[in-house]
């Protein structure tokens, strides 16, 4: 039985130091290809999601998705829209859950920016003619209670296009979504903004 | 759109203030990924990973381990330790240590959840005042190896708990540490 024992002991030492090696260099590999990419995904993922603790959750669950894709990542020429794609998809099957869950995650009052289903055609813009925007008007205090009451579908478009930079081509890979599907989603999500916006605009007004 | 009011609206947007993570978020996060995964050891080379997967099954086979009849669900056991149910550690306070739980399962678990806590002179290393961790890992059928990083914070006693919950079932090992202060033991 004592030989036995050994045995045993010997085979789990191999194994443990097989498996710390693995580990440990994956884990260094893992954390010199993103550790640079981190601090950008937890602001794109604060701008869709509008609040730290799911930011914070939503990177978690990309990187626990990420880390057994290491050859992959290896390969990558371009990692951060490849990985912001792995993001946006995680999200929108978060919030595709969230929606057909009785149990609803933050309440959005304005529950109108729902997920699009087939928008190509659909995606007219309903809203009244141009609102003409002033710096003046949009404080940033304004600004910031309509993106909050902003979908976060729309909110996604804006922040990756219109304040991170990627280009539509970009975008349309990243959402993997048509070109003209994107256009509208964009041209949908910016009305939005803009209607939020005028709305705050007259609540000021009524407070004054 | 006017561009004008386009360039006002794309230019307000850029001032919309957001905040960086939280001190300690990324390598919290980063550490995490790699414990998580593990878990379920499935960066190793498949080949590998078969073997190290299978070794226990093999040993017990080729050995006529009595213990294999005791598995029902899940038998989880430390692998460092002689005694199954509450083994025993002894760290130098500072050290770091991975300590190795094997967890056994007679079949594959998808979704289990694994919840780690780590108390008293403990921690887990990677993880500063957070000293429970859960999350989702796929169980494969056979031996499963989950290394966990345990940091001796303050010289005296300390518990690490694991606990596997799938299916409204529950597992649970833990394992006793004491962390030795050097220039305490010798004086």
């Amino acid at each position: 039985m004592r030989s036995c024992w050994f045995l045993m002991k010997r085979m789990a030492w191999v194994k443990r130091t097989v498996s710390r090696t693995a580990d440990t260099s994956d884990a260094v590999e893992f954390e010199r290809l993103l550790r640079e990419h981190v601090p950008a995904l937890y602001r794109s993922a604060y701008r869709w999601t509008g609040a730290v603790d799911r930011a914070e959750d939503l990177v978690q669950q990309l990187l626990v998705r990420l880390y057994p894709r290491l050859a992959e990542l290896r390969e990558l020429d371009q990692l951060r829209p490849w990985v912001l794609r792995v993001m946006y998809r995680i999200f929108v099957d978060q919030l595709r859950r969230e929606r057909a869950s009785p149990v609803q995650f933050g309440a959005d009052p304005v529950a109108s920016d729902a997920l699009p289903a087939g928008e190509d055609d659909a995606w007219v813009d309903p809203g009244p003619g141009p609102l003409e925007l002033t710096n003046q008007e949009v404080t940033q205090e304004r600004l910031l209670r309509a993106w909050e009451r902003l979908g976060e579908e729309h909110r996604m478009v804006l922040s990756m296009h219109d304040i991170e930079d990627y280009t539509l081509p970009e975008l349309a890979r990243i959402m993997d979504i048509p070109l003209g599907t994107l256009k509208s989603r964009l041209h949908r999500a910016r009305a939005r903004l803009r209607e939020l916006l005028a709305a705050e605009r007259l609540v000021a007004a009524d407070r004054v | 759109m006017a561009d004008d009011d386009f360039q006002t609206l794309r230019q307000a947007l850029r001032r919309i203030p957001t905040p960086e993570p939280r001190t300690g978020f990324v390598e919290r996060a980063l550490a995490r990924a790699a414990v998580q995964q593990r878990g379920t050891p499935a960066s190793l080379p498949a080949r590998v990973r078969h073997f190290l997967l299978r070794w226990e099954t093999w040993a017990g086979a080729a050995l006529g381990a009595a213990a294999a009849a005791a598995v029902t669900f899940i038998l989880l056991r430390p692998v460092d330790s002689t005694v199954s149910q509450q083994p025993q550690l002894a760290l130098i306070l500072h050290e770091t240590r991975n300590v190795d739980v094997l967890i056994d399962s007679e079949r594959e678990l998808k979704g289990a959840t694994i919840r780690i806590a780590a108390t008293g002179s403990i921690g887990l290393d990677g993880f500063d005042d957070e000293r429970r961790v859960d999350w989702q890992a796929d169980l494969e059928r056979g031996s499963n190896l989950l290394s966990l990083p345990v940091v001796a914070r303050t010289a005296g006693k300390g518990r690490l708990v694991a606990v596997i919950e799938h299916d409204g079932r529950t597992q649970r090992v833990a394992i006793d540490l004491t962390v030795i202060d050097p220039k305490v033991s010798r004086s």
